[in-house]
């Protein structure tokens, strides 16, 4: 009998169409960066054949914690408190480390009343994907500044912000991440790729993701306006990334252009970087994000990367199962372990 | 009535309060002693006044008691401020090198030791606590050997030397005791019973990886460490995950974040760190994660007074976190149920996905008692309740992890399991977990998850004992009590009997829920009904008096940082009884 395949919509490697990467239809303002992320999000998740239920989702409060809910709905989703998400997740993928961690937090949510945990979070080198969309001004509660907002950029009201930025990738390569970089959400091709290369990185990825708030912070006079990304964004070398699945076919140029092996066998590949950077020593990535913002740049790119540091699950002494499928004999210490534990109070 | 001894030592913090403590319970507890162990001490690593009073007896020591047999000060501070308690048959083994005794009552026998002739203490930094120890052995009418068991394990394989020399010590001060000091008129005796000893916050962690804890999270904070340390010490043997974490805030959302994702899992602090974790609370509450939050008090407002005890948290436990939840409270009553408590609490909050709040505190936190170990059950019954944790099948027609029903309570899948995907969100939400005020707020919807919720109330009502009255039902007074009172009070009682006076008692174990009518049907009857809590504005009687309306007749009330003595509970329920005082503070004897 002979049948001819009807042709099915185009699929992945897993053999999932791009539909099933989708989320719920975005509520936020028309124009928002964040929505773009959420579609490079998609992008990314479907061309790397992430398994949807394999993903967890995990985010604080804000428009930016919102965003979850349009991408990925067949993954499971946390949107916790304010400022609180890096302790949630670090709970979460320490239960149970075989679920790949994607958090989205805002500026307000981490730079601010998430600082604290933000700065622990970086610390512990979690398997977690941890981006940030940053636009400098808290949304739902209609255009305050927040605290990545750059001094001297004005609100809408004519305010002007008289406290220096906390530059969240400074922070975060100081702090012990392990994968470094900031985008904007208007550069779909160096989103998509970082998003990729992010997703093959074992260990911190912190992606500060520049997404203008057409609403309360696209204006002159704002630095974090889609006007002032078109003529301040400052590249720091061409980012490629060739996935563990795809053959290299491409000989890359040697000098400026940096090829590093990911984990999984997969190669992120920074071209055209500046003159002796070297994306694995974080002096040189710190002091290049400052001379930037002296110069008023907004630098873009991956910053620093680091494959060599154990991911913190991995220093753990962890069983390789998820804690929380472990039946309940194994939920108790061994009698062994407790009949010692007694025998030092007898 | 029981008849019990008491050792009080005291000294500088750095001075070694501690060891001769440890070996004194050691032994007690090897003769089949019961025992109990308060250490008064203070905000300091070095110096300050150290106080440790061990009361050892045949029978359960539920306390402290109200006075000393032996006191062994290690210098003239602590001579000078308890030497005038110890009453007649008395003894107090002193350094006669260093320290001199004062004023004190007839027939109290003052044991002068000659420390730099009976040991070298150049060499031996400690040798006045150790000649103590071993004259106070000989005084007790305890062989020598049980001393010098001790001293070697103390000291292990490692320094055999160290602990010969040590035990040479110990039999020089045994021996000088035996020639020159009278022995204690009672002998201490001795049974064939074994016990354990343990402090609250050893307790509470046993309970923990009893119940099954797979994740610990913790700041540190007096008197809650004991459980940090107990976990940090066992934890990767015992296939816990433990943490330690940047503060309170990151501490209780990390627990969050683990039973989230299907594991049993608690944390422990004190009252500051607990106010830090209460919008947690409401996010545990909203998304249905249950988790076990322990609350050891301490004296506070803030920072208080970090070292002395209280039950002044209570108000701050109803009131967590805003908006209104379903929640479950409870207070250990003695060490040993701080054991017991946690894998019962574990159960009710599993099987409802509520928060469990936990208030103990620093007295039984860093208290000691012995046990009888078969009353530990390392095997107790767990109960998950309903949870997902592979494909049912059931997932068609789409899961719903906020699934209205009945009880309330909804099947929770955990994460990573296809067909089950949901969202879990701080946001109220539908039962599919879509955000219900995002575009419109759908007040039905709204009212619906409220009352889904809510519902919880009564299957926890049903799940937890109400409690039962102690003692004669036709008592003169009812004494009302909760949590950790449940010793001093029970032998105030015992003491009011032998003065005439009958007592029964009514401890809360349970704060919430209440069972407020169960309560009412108990008090209905009483003659006189007195409350009595560590705390100044009573909270317990003015949270009973908001459930039920009940109003007590009289409250004794103690917020000067030390616990009750049972003597404090007598003479105020004599003073009430007497006549028209409904309100008796009593006042701590002695400055520790």
């Amino acid at each position: 009998m002979a049948a001819t395949a009807t042709p099915g919509p185009k699929v992945n490697r897993i053999g999932l169409p791009v539909l099933e990467y989708r989320g719920g239809k975005t509520t936020l303002c028309a124009g928002c960066g964040h929505n773009a992320i959420s579609e490079r999000i998609i992008d990314a998740l479907y061309e790397m054949g992430v398994q949807p239920e394999r993903v967890m989702k995990l985010s604080g409060i804000g428009c930016s914690s919102k965003s979850p809910a349009y991408f990925l709905s067949r993954a499971h989703s946390f949107n916790s408190v304010h400022g609180r998400m890096p302790s949630v997740a670090t709970g979460a993928l320490l239960a149970n480390r075989t679920m790949m961690g994607l958090g989205v937090s805002g500026d307000g949510d981490t730079a601010s009343i998430g600082i604290g945990q933000f700065v622990h979070l970086m610390r512990r080198n979690l398997n977690l994907i941890y981006i940030i969309e940053d636009n400098g001004v808290y949304g739902l509660t209609k255009g305050q500044f927040s605290a990545t907002a750059d001094i001297g950029s004005k609100l809408k009201t004519g305010v002007v912000n008289d406290l220096p930025a906390i530059d969240t990738c400074s922070l975060a390569i100081q702090l012990g991440a392990t994968f470094v970089g900031r985008s904007f959400s208007g550069d779909k091709k160096q989103l998509l790729t970082m998003l990729k290369a992010a997703m093959a990185h074992k260990g911190t990825v912190m992606l500060d993701v520049i997404s203008p708030c057409v609403t309360f912070n696209d204006h002159e006079g704002s630095t974090r306006s889609y006007k002032y990304m078109q003529d301040h964004e400052e590249p720091v070398g061409e980012v490629g990334f060739v996935p563990s699945f795809e053959e290299i076919d491409v000989e890359y140029e040697e000098g400026s252009s940096f090829d590093v092996e990911m984990h999984d066998g997969s190669h992120l590949r920074l071209k055209k970087l500046p003159e002796n950077y070297d994306p694995t020593d974080r002096a040189v990535a710190v002091r290049t994000l400052m001379e930037a913002h002296e110069n008023n740049e907004i630098l873009t790119g991956v910053f620093y990367i680091d494959t060599q540091k154990p991911a913190f699950t991995d220093l753990l002494n962890l069983v390789d199962e998820p804690l929380a499928l472990l039946p309940q004999s194994r939920t108790r210490p061994p009698k062994k372990v407790l009949d010692e534990v007694m025998s030092k109070h007898l | 009535m029981n008849h019990t001894f008491s050792i009080g030592i005291g000294g500088a913090a750095g001075q070694g309060v501690a060891t001769p403590g440890d070996i004194f319970a050691k032994i007690f507890s090897r003769r089949g002693l019961h025992l109990n162990a308060y250490n008064a001490y203070q905000s300091i690593i070095r110096g300050g006044h150290t106080f440790l009073t061990i009361r050892a007896g045949v029978d359960p020591v539920t306390n402290m008691g109200d006075t000393i047999d032996l006191l062994i000060p290690l210098n003239q501070d602590t001579m000078d401020r308890h030497l005038r308690l110890l009453g007649r048959g008395g003894a107090c083994i002193y350094n006669a090198d260093t320290i001199k005794p004062g004023e004190h009552a007839d027939g109290v026998q003052l044991c002068a030791l000659p420390v730099s002739t009976l040991a070298d203490i150049t060499k031996n930094k400690v040798a006045q606590n150790t000649l103590a120890i071993g004259a106070a052995l000989s005084m007790m009418g305890i062989g020598f050997q049980a001393l010098e068991d001790v001293i070697r394990e103390q000291f292990g394989k490692k320094a055999p030397a160290v602990a010969d020399e040590n035990i040479a010590v110990a039999r020089a001060g045994y021996d000088y005791a035996t020639q020159h000091f009278q022995a204690f008129a009672r002998p201490l005796p001795m049974t064939d019973k074994k016990y354990a000893v343990l402090s609250g916050n050893t307790a509470l962690a046993m309970g923990g990886a009893a119940a099954g804890v797979k994740f610990y999270s913790a700041y540190p904070m007096s008197p809650s460490t004991g459980v940090l340390h107990w976990f940090a010490t066992h934890g990767r043997k015992a296939g816990i995950m433990v943490r330690q974490v940047e503060d309170e805030i990151g501490v209780v959302n990390m627990a969050i974040g683990a039973a989230h994702a299907g594991v049993r899992a608690m944390c422990a602090t004190s009252g500051g760190g607990f106010a830090l974790m209460s919008e947690a609370l409401g996010l545990s509450a909203m998304a249905e994660i249950p988790i076990v939050v322990i609350d050891c008090m301490r004296a506070g407002p803030s920072t208080g007074v970090p070292t002395k005890t209280e039950q002044g948290d209570l108000w701050q436990m109803l009131g967590a976190a805003f908006g209104d939840y379903p929640r479950v409270i409870a207070a250990p009553l003695d060490i040993a149920d701080c054991f017991t408590l946690i894998p019962e609490i574990f159960n009710v909050v599993d099987k409802f996905q509520v928060p469990g709040l936990v208030l103990c505190d620093l007295l039984l936190s860093e208290g000691r008692l012995s046990v009888d170990p078969s009353v530990l059950n390392f095997a107790p019954p767990v109960d998950r309740g309903e949870m997902i944790t592979a494909p049912n099948g059931h997932a068609e027609g789409g899961y719903k992890r906020y699934l209205i029903t009945d009880s309330g309570v909804s099947p929770r899948a955990i994460p990573g399991i296809p067909g089950y995907t949901h969202v879990v969100s701080s946001d109220e939400h539908d039962e599919d977990g879509v955000l219900i005020s995002d575009m419109f707020t759908n007040h039905a919807k709204r009212r619906a998850m409220m009352e889904k919720r809510m519902r919880k109330e009564q299957g926890i009502a049903a799940a937890v004992p109400p409690p039962t009255l102690q003692g004669p039902a036709d008592a003169d007074v009812t004494l009302i009590g909760w949590g950790s009172t449940q010793g001093v009070i029970e032998e105030a009682r015992a003491q009011l009997a032998e003065q005439g006076i009958t007592a029964n008692q009514l401890q809360i174990r349970w704060l919430a829920p209440l069972h407020g009518d169960a309560i009412l049907d108990l008090l209905k009857n009483a003659k006189r009904t007195i409350i009595v809590e560590n705390n100044y504005s009573g909270q317990f009687a003015r949270y009973l008096r908001s459930e039920t309306s009940f109003v007590a007749d009289g409250h004794i009330r103690k917020y000067d940082g030390e616990p009750f003595m049972p003597h404090h509970i007598v003479d105020a329920v004599r003073e009430q009884l007497a006549g028209d005082v409904t309100l008796s503070v009593p006042s701590h004897e002695v400055m520790v």
